[in-house]
């Protein structure tokens, strides 16, 4: 009786679940916005400005833009592509998956950061024997990771730190490194440590930006099968308005002068 | 050259896990078949927690574990002046807890299938539990044992969640194939993870069929 009973409700939450579930109206499919892990913090950011002006709640997809290219290649319905670089955007296009060449929307900065010390950081900590592990997004696939052996090599303590080095599959994941405590320093953008889910925790400093080269990172329109989606124009036209300009300084990149794309 | 690196990497490591394995899984699979405690389904509920847990949880847990900032990641730190974090010694230890159970499963199922009068012989004749895991059921099991170890090992080499989240990708210490592949997709350098993916799926093959042919010899009687 009792196990009947049981069974009666278990079915019966099973079929709330499947209503809830199926009864999503089809409507219109979400604008979906591929997003490089370092801008994960100022995209939500920009999300929200687009919302407010325009009323329309992008869905955004994170990951390391090696990644999300390898995911595009392969069909990923997004329909905007906001990388870390100009390489991975430039490739897409060439292969005639984007609608035209990429447009760089923001210079990224790269800061060193740190949760073993309470107040000074500089790259002469790295050298100490108490530096035991240096977090860097891994240099063949990650612009910051290109940047911070960049730095370290022209600095010139490449060789009094190599063997200190962890790699992360993206940038997010040294945050993940440095916060967890299991890397004592983290090359990082300076976008997340500016934002305010990670604001408060620990020390950082920007590094000098003229040592290493300029990390111009590039959005492209994707082509799609089944036609552009409605919106698509209209979140490019944003990224490169005032409004973003001035989200994205926020989180601490460089914001080019608008409308003219190459130096 | 590294490509070598990164092979002989992942083996040895396999291999090492393999070997701890078999020390500590053999033993706790005899406690398991003969064990009537009333805690034995929590002890073989965690144990198989990796079958079903997703790696990144895993990983996630065990960077938290290994962090100098939290107890048992300080502990070693002072102490033994070790670091598990993005160290080989860790990714061992993460696979050891991660294959576990495909070494113990096929292990407690043969020696479940060991007759108890043979269990219950030597143990008239006065045999301690080490002397009778050693000549009744490690003799009697050596298929299952055999299979299990194919399969913890296959399982480390194919491990990639956890690597990915406590490994760093140091090469030659903590890059296996399975990161190799996936970087070398990032780089878009997809014949070199051909490269790796060709050997990983053959390799795979090669065990899982010595695994099946195995299993179809083993009513061999003793």
């Amino acid at each position: 009786m009792c196990r009947i009973a049981k069974i009666k409700n278990i079915l019966r939450c099973l079929v709330i679940v499947c209503v809830v579930t199926g009864c999503k109206p089809p409507g219109e499919p979400a604008l979906i916005i591929a997003t490089s892990a370092n801008m994960q913090f100022a995209m939500e950011a920009l999300s929200s400005g687009f919302y407010e002006e325009y009323g329309i709640q992008p869905q955004i997809v994170c990951g390391s833009s090696g990644k999300l290219t390898a995911q595009i290649r392969a069909g990923a319905p997004f329909d905007i592509f906001i990388s870390a670089d100009m390489v991975y955007p430039l490739a897409l296009y060439k292969d005639g998956l984007a609608e035209s060449e990429p447009l760089e929307y923001a210079r990224g900065q790269l800061a060193l950061w740190t949760l073993t010390e309470d107040s000074l950081v500089t790259l002469d900590n790295l050298c100490y024997a108490g530096t035991q592990y240096i977090a860097i997004a891994n240099p063949q696939t990650a612009p910051y990771g290109k940047a911070a052996i960049q730095i370290l090599e022209n600095y010139g303590i490449w060789d009094k730190v190599e063997s200190k080095l962890v790699y992360a599959e993206s940038i997010s994941q040294v945050s993940q490194f440095v916060l967890s405590g299991a890397a004592d320093y983290g090359f990082i953008a300076r976008s997340i440590v500016s934002s305010p889910e990670v604001a408060g925790k620990g020390c950082w400093i920007s590094l000098d930006s003229t040592m290493y080269a300029p990390i111009r990172q590039g959005a492209v329109l994707l082509k799609k099968k089944d036609g552009k989606h409605p919106d698509s124009k209209l979140f490019m036209k944003f990224l490169f308005s005032d409004h973003a300009g001035a989200i994205l300084k926020n989180y601490g990149y460089i914001v080019p002068h608008r409308g003219e794309e190459d130096e | 050259m590294t490509e070598w690196n990164t092979l002989f990497l992942t083996f040895k490591l396999a291999f090492v896990t393999t070997c701890l394995l078999l020390v500590i899984a053999v033993p706790l699979a005899y406690w398991l078949t003969v064990s009537s405690l009333k805690i034995k389904p929590v002890i073989e509920a965690l144990i198989s927690m990796p079958l079903v847990l997703p790696p990144t949880v895993l990983g996630f847990y065990l960077l938290m574990l290994y962090s100098p900032s939290g107890f048992p990641g300080r502990w070693l730190h002072t102490y033994l002046g070790m670091r598990l974090a993005f160290s080989f010694e860790g990714l061992v230890l993460a696979s050891v807890i991660y294959s576990l159970p495909y070494i113990v499963q096929p292990v407690q199922s043969g020696f479940a299938a060991v007759p108890d009068n043979l269990r219950d012989a030597a143990r008239i004749m006065g045999k301690s539990g080490w002397e009778i895991l050693l000549h009744v059921y490690i003799p009697t099991g050596r298929i299952s044992i055999i299979t299990g170890s194919m399969l913890a090992f296959a399982h480390t080499v194919g491990e990639f969640g956890v690597v990915l989240m406590v490994g760093g990708s140091i090469p030659g210490k903590t890059r296996t194939a399975s990161i190799a592949v996936y970087e070398a997709v990032e780089l878009m350098d997809y014949s070199l993870a051909n490269h790796y993916a060709l050997i990983l799926t053959g390799s795979s093959f090669l065990i899982l069929m010595i695994v099946f042919l195995l299993k179809s010899t083993k009513s061999v009687p003793f």
